[in-house]
């Protein structure tokens, strides 16, 4: 009775016009990681993928900002540098230093509608967020192909999601090759996801509970993450509904009491 | 010990000769120079034909036109500048090191010619095509060639033509030269012509001993010099390096591909020249004289000094397309600052960092995508002010940073500006709150937090701050900033938290 490595050598060799390597399972790549800066989630996830997208996504209140933060954190503390495309200029300096963002190395894009030269130019030119819009993905795009930068976060947290799904999934396909080319981390946060099958790792955040000391202090807020797509996983098939990984964030004057 | 050749190139009555160089139809006529404010005007330079005629330096003006047939120039020092950078520029061909020195009336410079035997044959064969070569120019010249420095110089100086000076044989050449060669007071003189010592060989007898006894150490130096044994330490001329390239043009230029077209030949060769002396370029100055009689200046100013051309092209591109002149230019000026080249030892566990000229070329470009100030990294301000920061330019220091790990914090999401809202207040709390078409049930209100500051300035501001937790009608829950200017008694949503 033939081997079983004998079987599958012949049906192999019968295959390999058509298939190659069939019944050889293809070797898994070892993604390479960067570590958010938050324990319960790192554990849950072992990090960041390096050379990919990552989407951050969730409503108002859920926590992403916080944890784009952190991930700026880790990697300014490395002596890497990061860059925040930031398309509502609603990135709050104050926050970053007190979640240990070293904001020297940090470079800051605030996008912003142009005041229109004309009327007939304004007459022309698109409403809403559109404007802006096209720069954030601009100035990503100049900052993926510069190099360097180890993270560069893409703010789109306030977009609506009917403007931010109308983003081609060429750009987000672009993005992946160029992420992938320059060793840099691009983290997306947003409502709901726009990359699609560019995104290596999307990671839904939600609002758990507010954490109040004494009934009149809010002494922090409960987030939860969950993830909803991790393309370099090992795949196991679990049986199970995957746990939401749980971590709280306190406020600022927190951190300024603990300095 | 390295052999030394010296050629030292006189100039004799430089003020005069540098006139007659542009000069032509004066060159056969008696010309004398004045210098000195009228009418005390005297002549400090002549010709020859204007010595024939009996003229020395110290002359009045009207001794000089009393002389009849005499020309009459005043004396430039313009001109005479241009003479002598003209000058130093034919003798640079010979060799790259010249030390001058040069008088009020003449003009001296010594070379260093060791070594230039293959390049121009023997010494003498090289002073005969340096003299020529300085007599097409329009100059008169002595040259002497000596292994000894000052030999070549005195030498020059008291004779006329070419001399060259045998090695070892320095003290006979200036044996016959007189005490007045040397740099010596008039009572020093007084006392070498009522001893009777009337050249630099009959001086080079005298024992030295007693001869610094009588005068000093200085007498010391007299005896070597007029032996042709004194040492000198050579300290070769250096140009200033200017590094500037100016264009102006026929027809006013509009068009901004013109202008780099021009800006780009010029870069190439100012980054050529810094080059040559092993600098970069640290920062360039543009400066563009408009048609409406107006300027326009720009500057770029790279990370790191650099010699790259394209490089330097793009920034100036970019320069120019986040800042046009305003009008049609007519003259294009680049100057730029030299530095030193980059030197950086870079590792392989180094941190992963943006490279330093492409960085710039981003920046450029985010900075005429988004604006000029919207682009740099962020610096907090000493203040309690909500939201107090600056934007400062960005650039990696290499600083290691102090800050270590935190626990994470909540993060602000900031509306700027901050947005008015209608609050409903309920029991000294707020309970509701309007913004634009939205209106949000306030389920839980945390606060108030009283900042206040600046009281003593315009600037003042006195704040209450409430976190709160809202809903609106759709279900969507917000953990919210609220704020209420106490000043102005409106109320203003500043931030979101998330």
């Amino acid at each position: 009775m033939p081997s079983a490595a004998a079987v599958r050598f012949e049906i192999e060799h019968a295959l390999e016009h058509r298939f190659p390597s069939a019944l050889t399972p293809s070797p898994q790549s070892i993604q390479e990681v960067i570590q958010t800066g938050i324990q319960e989630v790192d554990d849950r996830l072992g990090g960041i993928p390096v050379g990919a997208i990552s989407e951050l996504i969730g409503p108002s209140s859920s926590g992403r900002t916080t944890l784009a933060m952190s991930i700026a954190a880790q990697r300014t503390m490395s002596e890497q540098v990061c860059a925040w495309v930031d398309v509502d200029d609603a990135f709050d300096p104050q926050s970053a230093a007190s979640n240990g963002v070293d904001l020297s190395r940090l470079l800051w894009v605030r996008c912003k509608n142009r005041p229109a030269q004309s009327r007939a130019r304004a007459n022309r030119s698109r409403p809403g967020p559109w404007a802006r819009l096209d720069q954030a993905l601009r100035a990503t795009d100049l900052l993926l192909q510069s190099g360097g930068f180890a993270v560069i976060i893409l703010d789109l947290g306030d977009i609506s999601p009917e403007h931010g799904r109308r983003i081609p999934l060429a750009t987000w396909f672009r993005f992946r090759q160029a992420t992938d080319q320059a060793r840099s981390s691009l983290v997306v946060l947003n409502k709901e996801s726009y990359a699609q099958s560019s995104a290596a790792l999307v990671l839904e955040c939600a609002k758990n509970r507010a954490v109040i000391s004494g009934g009149t202090v809010l002494s922090g807020i409960a987030f939860e993450t969950d993830q909803q797509r991790q393309r370099f996983a090992p795949k196991v098939v679990s049986m199970r509904k995957p746990p939401r990984s749980t971590w709280t964030a306190s406020p600022q004057w927190a951190a300024e009491k603990q300095e | 010990m390295i052999p030394t050749l010296y050629a030292c190139v006189h100039a004799a009555e430089f003020p005069a000769q540098a006139l007659l160089r542009l000069r032509t139809d004066l060159r056969l006529q008696p010309v004398v120079v004045l210098e000195g404010k009228p009418p005390q005007e005297i002549v400090c330079s002549l010709n020859r034909l204007a010595k024939r005629r009996g003229l020395v330096c110290g002359v009045t003006r009207h001794d000089a036109e009393e002389t009849g047939g005499i020309h009459v120039l005043a004396r430039s020092a313009e001109v005479e500048s241009s003479a002598a950078s003209v000058l130093l520029e034919y003798v640079s061909r010979f060799s790259p090191r010249i030390e001058v020195a040069s008088s009020n009336l003449s003009y001296s410079c010594v070379l260093d010619i060791a070594g230039t035997e293959r390049l121009f044959g023997p010494s003498k064969e090289l002073a005969e095509r340096l003299h020529s070569s300085l007599a097409d120019s329009g100059f008169r010249t002595s040259i002497a060639v000596s292994q000894n420095y000052h030999a070549a110089l005195m030498k020059a100086h008291a004779s006329r033509g070419i001399n060259l000076i045998p090695t070892g044989e320095e003290a006979g050449a200036l044996a016959d030269l007189p005490v007045s060669a040397l740099d010596l007071s008039e009572d020093h003189l007084e006392t070498f012509v009522l001893w009777g010592i009337a050249t630099l060989g009959e001086l080079a007898a005298l024992p030295e001993v007693e001869l610094v006894m009588r005068f000093g150490s200085d007498a010391r130096i007299w005896h070597e010099l007029s032996r042709g044994i004194a040492t000198h330490v050579f300290r070769p001329f250096e140009t200033a390096l200017r590094l500037e390239e100016t264009y102006e043009f026929e027809d006013p230029v509009e068009q901004m591909d013109s202008l780099l077209f021009i800006g780009t030949r010029m870069i190439e060769c100012l980054s050529h020249r810094a080059a040559n002396h092993m600098l970069s370029i640290s920062s360039l100055s543009i400066h563009m004289r408009l048609e409406d009689r107006s300027a326009h200046q720009l500057t770029i100013r790279p990370a790191l000094p650099t010699t790259d051309r394209k490089f330097l092209l793009k920034l100036l591109q970019l320069e120019l397309a986040a800042h046009p002149p305003q009008s049609a230019v007519v003259a294009l000026t680049i100057s730029a600052e030299p530095g030193m080249s980059r030197k950086m030892q870079l590792g392989l566990f180094a941190p992963q960092t943006p490279e330093p000229s492409r960085l710039d070329v981003t920046i450029a470009r985010l900075k005429a995508l988004v604006g000029e100030d919207r682009v740099g990294s962020a610096v907090l301000d000493d203040s309690h002010r909500p939201d107090s920061f600056h934007i400062e330019s960005f650039s990696i220091d290499g600083k290691p940073f102090a800050l270590q790990a935190t626990s994470p914090h909540i993060a602000l999401r900031r509306i700027r500006p901050a947005m008015p809202v209608r609050v409903v207040i309920h029991g000294s709390k707020p309970a509701a709150f309007r913004m634009e078409e939205s209106s949000f049930q306030i389920k839980e209100a945390y606060g108030p937090w009283r900042t206040s500051g600046c009281w003593w300035s315009t600037s003042q501001w006195d704040a209450e701050e409430w976190d709160v937790l809202a809903m609106n009608a759709s279900g969507e829950s917000r953990a919210c900033l609220l704020l209420r200017d106490c000043l102005r008694n409106e109320w203003r949503l500043e931030a979101y938290y998330d």
